[in-house]
């Protein structure tokens, strides 16, 4: 599996690619901005490794470049600054995910496995239920063309429910679908789940059907 | 009062300097009263005088006549404090009132005019006597007439006005002393202003010093906020810099870390063993740092702080509902409409990351964000349906350095940021049972969200 490893520091980028290797990936390490930007931009990998404090072009300028350019591999953001503040900003230009350095391997190889296993499967589609698009791909839902990014618990919900249009999904599919079993334990917990996606996709997307589920609304206007 | 204040030399001060003006306003009033009295005495007397002067004569031997008398019944009864005579060279002639006494000699520069002087008199009194030479016959010698009368009553009203006198001016020593304590106290309150505010400056260096004193104090203020201006704007330069220099070693951190695990791979375990623990060290000194740099920052800010707690919580929990633990939450969050808290909203980021960050590793499936302003305070509550913290380990989670979850990711200062950070913004935070069965975190802010915020300087 190949992924992109955009470091500046030798030492750092050396660590990288024989850390990331031993544990079976086949890295390619770039050291400044510009040249990141065009490797992303023309050839395919299944993850990137960003460092923002980059020669040439900073970090965030390459991710949102690729975002903009329908880019889609999960980015990890691996960085000095740890200040939420800027976390915030990565995750809004499109990363999924935030380390801050000096940071430790053997985590960050599980936080790599992470992302790729929540993407695994997911094969560049968009489906359409009503007024809702889901981008099976980026992980992420369109309204009326707006797009809304989702975390990964709201996208699985919507998944669950944009494959089977018109059915009820009760709270025990939910849960099994979200968490992997059947217990739906706290059922608020998956009403705060949904009251939650309301407030990002409207109020009229995700229909309550009293004593039975959720399902999408497939006519709204 | 300490004698080197102000207050209590002004005041010492002004009190001599009346005592002394009221010493002299007073000998002067006595004397003037004196010698208003001698005066109008002597007046007194002359007026009497003119009842025996045009009777007085020579007879042929040269000695005094008088053809009329003084009519004031005091001159004729023995000792009765009106006393009058006139002689020559050859004899005398007396009022009765001397009796077998004579008044004595005026002096050589007698002359043809009044004078007064004091002298004693006959029966053991003393005497205010007013003489003078007479010519009844131009060819012949002059009569020396004296009138006298007893001073003794003279005396005792002058003791009476000097002690009258003195006792008033002793009450208006008062007054004015009251008068000058009161503008002294008056006067230098705008330092003792001045001091409260220093003292309040010093317990926080955000404060300044208000600007609506007394003009002729007014650059010395300035002055001071000139300068706790600088020594801000210096401080938070060198702490600034502090931070940037922690966050620009974390690469080379990261470097060394490389180079440790080379080394490992090379056999050269104990080797990579030391540089391991080096590096924990030396990571564990940055963070507090960074901690220490980003409290004193918010502790001293004069910046209206302000963050809207809403954007803040959604922009957090869109970091954590999509990375590591969080990615498999759900984020129950119930915020007050554009509810403000008394802080930074880098500051207030910092606190809600590692409360939710830290909620999301030992939350089951749910995480509530509770925000609203109960008056007096802005309130978070933060809240899983995790295991929760027994008691003992709250404490424990607060010292630097502590880590509730050894296994999970994380440097381990989170909590003890967030502690320091709260109390550095003015909050108070408290740890408690959630209603979900987890953790509950509370923190308040004393906050007046209708306050003005104070303009920055």
């Amino acid at each position: 599996m190949r992924v992109l490893a955009i470091e500046d520091d030798p030492d750092v980028g050396a660590h990288l690619v024989s850390g990331l290797g031993e544990a079976g990936f086949i890295v390619d390490l770039v050291s400044d901005g510009d040249e990141a930007w065009f490797r992303g931009d023309t050839e395919d990998y299944a993850a990137v490794i960003l460092d923002l404090g980059l020669p040439r072009l900073d970090g965030l300028s390459v991710l949102r470049r690729w975002r903009s350019a329908g880019r889609t591999f999960p980015v990890l953001i691996l960085s000095a600054r740890g200040d939420w503040d800027e976390k915030a900003e990565g995750i809004d230009a499109g990363a999924d995910d935030y380390m801050a350095k000096p940071f430790v391997m053997r985590e960050l190889v599980s936080r790599l496995r992470g992302l790729l296993r929540r993407i695994a499967g997911h094969v560049s589609a968009t489906i359409t239920v009503g007024r809702l698009s889901l981008d099976t791909s980026r992980m992420t839902a369109a309204i009326d063309g707006r797009t809304i990014r989702l975390s990964p618990l709201e996208y699985r919900f919507l998944d669950l429910l944009t494959h089977q249009p018109g059915r009820v999904a009760a709270p025990q599919q939910i849960a099994e679908h979200l968490y992997g079993t059947a217990d739906a334990g706290d059922t608020n917990a998956i009403e705060a789940l949904v009251t939650r996606l309301r407030r990002k996709i409207g109020p009229d997307i995700v229909e309550t059907r009293r004593g039975l589920g959720y399902a999408l609304v497939e006519d709204a206007a | 009062m300490n004698a080197r204040s102000f207050h209590a030399r002004l005041i010492v001060g002004a009190a001599l300097a009346i005592l002394l003006a009221l010493a002299v306003a007073g000998s002067g009033l006595v004397w003037l009263f004196q010698r208003h009295v001698e005066h109008r005495e002597a007046l007194s007397m002359e007026a009497k005088a003119k009842e025996l002067l045009p009777g007085l004569r020579l007879d042929a031997a040269g000695r005094p006549v008088a053809d009329t008398k003084p009519s004031d019944g005091r001159f004729w009864r023995p000792a009765g404090s009106l006393y009058w005579q006139a002689s020559t060279t050859t004899g005398s002639i007396y009022s009765r009132s001397l009796w077998d006494q004579t008044l004595g000699s005026p002096g050589e520069n007698t002359g043809e005019t009044w004078t007064l002087r004091r002298a004693d008199g006959p029966f053991g009194h003393r005497l205010v006597i007013i003489s003078r030479l007479i010519r009844p016959d131009a060819s012949r010698r002059p009569i020396t007439v004296q009138f006298a009368t007893d001073d003794d009553a003279l005396v005792q009203s002058f003791q009476e006005f000097r002690l009258e006198t003195t006792l008033a001016l002793c009450l208006l020593w008062v007054v004015l002393v009251l008068a000058a304590t009161l503008q002294v106290r008056l006067g230098l309150r705008p330092f003792g202003r001045v001091s409260a505010e220093l003292d309040r400056l010093r317990r926080n260096p955000a404060e300044r010093l208000s600007s609506d004193h007394p003009h002729e104090i007014a650059p010395l203020v300035e002055a001071i906020n000139a300068l706790a201006d600088a020594r801000a704007s210096d401080l938070e330069r060198a702490r600034r810099r502090a931070a940037d220099l922690a966050h620009s070693l974390k690469t080379p951190l990261a470097a060394l870390a490389a180079q440790s695990q080379g080394a490992r791979a090379e056999g050269a375990t104990r080797s990579a063993d030391a540089l391991d623990h080096t590096i924990a060290v030396a990571q564990a000194a940055l963070e507090a740092e960074l901690a220490r740099a980003r409290s004193a920052i918010a502790r001293e800010s004069r910046a209206p702080r302000e963050a809207d707690v809403a954007a803040s919580v959604e922009r957090i929990v869109s970091v954590i509902e999509r990375t590591g633990a969080g990615s498999m939450l759900v984020f129950d969050i119930d915020v007050e409409a554009r509810l403000r808290a008394p802080l930074a909203s880098s500051d207030l980021s910092e606190i809600l990351g590692a409360l939710i960050e830290n909620a999301a590793r030992f939350a089951r499936r749910r995480i509530a964000v509770r925000a609203f302003y109960r008056a007096p305070s802005v309130s978070i509550r933060i809240s899983d349906d995790g295991p929760g913290m027994q008691s003992g380990r709250v404490s424990e989670a607060l010292v630097r350095g502590a880590r509730l979850d050894e296994t999970g990711p994380g440097h381990g200062f989170g909590l003890s940021i967030v502690v320091d950070l709260v109390s550095a913004t003015g909050g108070t935070m408290t740890f408690g049972e959630a209603g979900l069965g987890g953790l509950l975190v509370a923190i308040d802010w004393p906050f007046d969200p209708h306050a003005v915020p104070e303009p920055v300087a």
